[in-house]
């Protein structure tokens, strides 16, 4: 939980709307074509995932907020220009709706999606 | 089609055709390159769409370049993978897919025709549409979507690819028109799409060449008036050059550009011209007795809103006398002591950065953000492990702190935001001292100063309930917009009100390197005229873009 101290009282953040907020960032961000979910080990990696909270990790901590995303990408494309335009993406718009600076972004891609027609 | 068509109308695509189309793309899109990253406000507006297009269609160009086949269809296949191998940032990425799309569909073509040209435009559509989740219209995407219509509605009325190519321009600048329609982002600043715009250059310049148009003179170019800040073409004075002459105006009718540039080059050289909510700024450079040439011409074609005239010689002069960054005298550093490394937007900012003990400085500001790389260089070899980092600067805080991460030495960023900011956390340097307790009076010392910063507005623009026009003076207290005025002197006490300013001692006025001692020493005399009580002060800064970086304390 995000929280700021003001003179009427405590803004409370939650990591959900962070994450909403990151959640539709990523998605706008071209090249991505789904978020994954991040637990591989249930074999859901490849899996698109509606919900936030299973593609994106908010962590709050030392009053710093550090982002997991986990994100399919589409095959064909720069992945290190993709995954990087990813990450000042949800940057540019977390720290735009929230006026708090983010710490950290880490982009998981995990795993690429290959279009019908190639 | 126009009654003297030129030869190339005729003259098939072949693979050599081929490549000098997309060299004409290319140089077209560079000669504009500054232009399309002045309009970047989307999906983050750093400024960078430009160039990143530009250096992904190089990289394309390159891998093709080195193909010997004459097939079209071989040809857009290896443009398409160096687009690829080359994709620099989001507009890098889409371009590549767009090419990529353009290739699938041309698989086996030799000679590229009218048809062929439509099903590989819509490949190009088809395939950037399938990169994303949640297509943003308003986009480059959308130009691509337009153009692929134009395309295939052009095949009803032409077999001739060039023919077709016209009508694609022709589409693809409505389109870019469009954006600011389709996308809120960019109506609320003034712009339309830097992608969208990029790449109706890369068309645009395909159709120049075969019109034997210039690709590489941004003469004929028209820039967003943002662009064409004052001063601009300074690096670049002629001997008998003496005079910067601009005028704003806005003309009676159509202005005919080509007739336009012809009279002003009778006139003078380094002409620029920018374009912006129908109103116009010209810029030339004359010899002295024709200074007043330009702006009688121009009185003849509208209504002049604006006029600034400067002596280059004479700013020539007195900048040769400051010296560069590299002749500043920095701090010797003892092992053990603490080293601070400034971040300075000019060479007065340096100077009195350098004079208060900055170990370093990197050159850097609002619109040049140093790497984190740079800023790492600028400590590592410092023969201590104690540093101070002074980023001066919200959009360089991550580089430094990043730097700061990277480092094996003990660093520690001070989160300063503005000049003033850094100057008052730079005074409470004890080089002796331990590094948290120092780091710590730092960030109380940037809390205890106001900063102002006076520039012009590049574009028109509304923020918090103050609307902005254009080349209006605006002021921005500690980083936030507050009072815009056509009127220097106004918008300075405007921000000194805003700011409280009676309530404190010391108003220090920094000037930029386009505003001259006597501009500031006016403004300081009628600042100090406002607040008796107040010690108001005049230093240079040195800075671009903003004429006063102000300090209150």
């Amino acid at each position: 939980m995000n929280k700021e101290i003001t003179p009427l009282g405590n803004i409370r953040i939650s990591r959900q709307a962070i994450a909403t907020i990151a959640y539709h960032a990523a998605q706008r961000s071209y090249g991505v074509v789904g978020l994954a979910s991040k637990n591989i080990a249930d074999g859901l990696a490849h899996a698109i995932v509606k919900d936030p909270t299973h593609g994106i990790d908010v962590e709050y901590k030392n009053q710093q907020i550090n982002i997991d995303i986990y994100i399919i990408i589409e095959y064909g494309t720069r992945i290190k220009s993709v995954a990087s335009s990813v990450a000042k993406t949800v940057q540019y718009h977390v720290e735009k709706a929230l006026g708090l600076p983010v710490h950290e972004i880490n982009v998981h891609v995990q795993g690429l999606r290959i279009s019908e027609d190639e | 089609m126009t009654d003297a068509q030129p030869a190339q109308y005729s003259r098939p695509i072949d693979g050599n055709f081929f490549k000098e189309l997309m060299n004409a793309g290319l140089t077209w899109l560079r000669t504009n390159q500054e232009a399309v990253n002045a309009l970047n406000v989307f999906p983050v507006p750093d400024g960078d769409t430009g160039t990143n297009m530009v250096l992904t269609l190089q990289a394309a160009y390159d891998e093709m370049n080195t193909s010997s086949s004459d097939s079209v269809g071989d040809l857009s296949r290896d443009l398409a993978q160096g687009a690829l191998m080359g994709a620099r940032g989001n507009s890098g990425v889409i371009l590549s897919q767009i090419w990529r799309g353009f290739a699938n569909n041309l698989s086996g073509v030799a000679i590229l025709d009218a048809p062929n040209l439509a099903k590989a435009l819509a490949g190009a559509r088809d395939t950037a549409y399938k990169g994303v989740v949640r297509p943003v219209e308003g986009t480059i995407l959308t130009v691509i979507k337009d153009s692929a219509k134009a395309a295939e509605l052009a095949l009803e009325r032409t077999k001739n690819p060039i023919e077709m190519l016209e009508m694609v321009v022709e589409e693809a600048k409505e389109s870019v028109k469009r954006t600011p329609e389709l996308l809120d982002v960019l109506k609320d600043a003034g712009v339309v799409d830097a992608g969208g715009k990029g790449l109706l250059h890369i068309f645009e310049g395909m159709l120049r060449y075969i019109n034997e148009q210039p690709l590489d003179i941004a003469l004929v170019s028209v820039k967003p008036l943002s662009v064409i800040g004052r001063h601009e073409a300074q690096s670049a004075i002629e001997p008998g050059q003496d005079y910067e002459v601009i005028v704003d105006f806005h003309p009676h009718e159509s202005l005919n550009l080509e007739n336009f540039y012809e009279n002003l080059e009778e006139m003078g050289t380094s002409i620029q011209m920018g374009e912006g909510e129908g109103m116009y700024r010209m810029h030339i450079h004359v010899p002295t007795e024709k200074r007043y040439t330009p702006i009688d011409y121009i009185m003849t074609l509208g209504t002049v809103s604006q006029v600034h005239i400067e002596n280059l010689m004479e700013q020539m002069n007195t900048r040769e006398k400051e010296e560069g960054f590299a002749n500043i005298k920095l701090a010797p550093i003892e092992p053990g002591q603490i080293a601070v490394i400034a971040v300075s937007p000019g060479i007065g900012f340096a100077r009195i950065f350098a004079s208060l003990g900055a170990a370093a400085i990197i050159e850097g500001g609002q619109t040049m953000n140093p790497s984190t790389q740079e800023i790492l260089n600028a400590f590592e070899n410092l023969p201590t492990s104690k540093i101070i980092i002074l980023p001066n600067n919200k959009n360089i805080l991550m580089a430094a702190k990043a730097a700061a991460e990277m480092s094996v030495k003990d660093v520690q960023v001070i989160p300063c935001q503005t000049i003033p900011q850094g100057i008052a956390a730079m005074l409470r340097l004890m080089p002796e001292q331990e590094l948290d307790s120092v780091a710590k009076e730092m960030n109380i010392a940037i809390t205890e100063i106001e900063s102002g910063e006076i520039t012009t507005a590049v574009r028109d623009v509304e923020i918090d309930g103050i609307k902005v026009k254009t080349g209006e003076i605006i002021a921005l207290h500690n980083g936030k917009l507050v009072a815009a005025s056509n009127n220097l002197q106004k918008s300075c006490s405007d921000l000194l009100k805003i700011a409280n300013a009676q309530e404190y001692e010391l108003i220090t006025f920094f000037y930029g390197e386009n505003t001259t001692k006597q501009e500031a020493d006016k403004i300081a005399d009628a600042m100090q005229e406002l607040y008796p009580e107040q010690i108001v002060e005049i230093q240079l800064g040195g800075q671009p873009h903003y004429q006063f970086i102000i300090s209150i304390e």
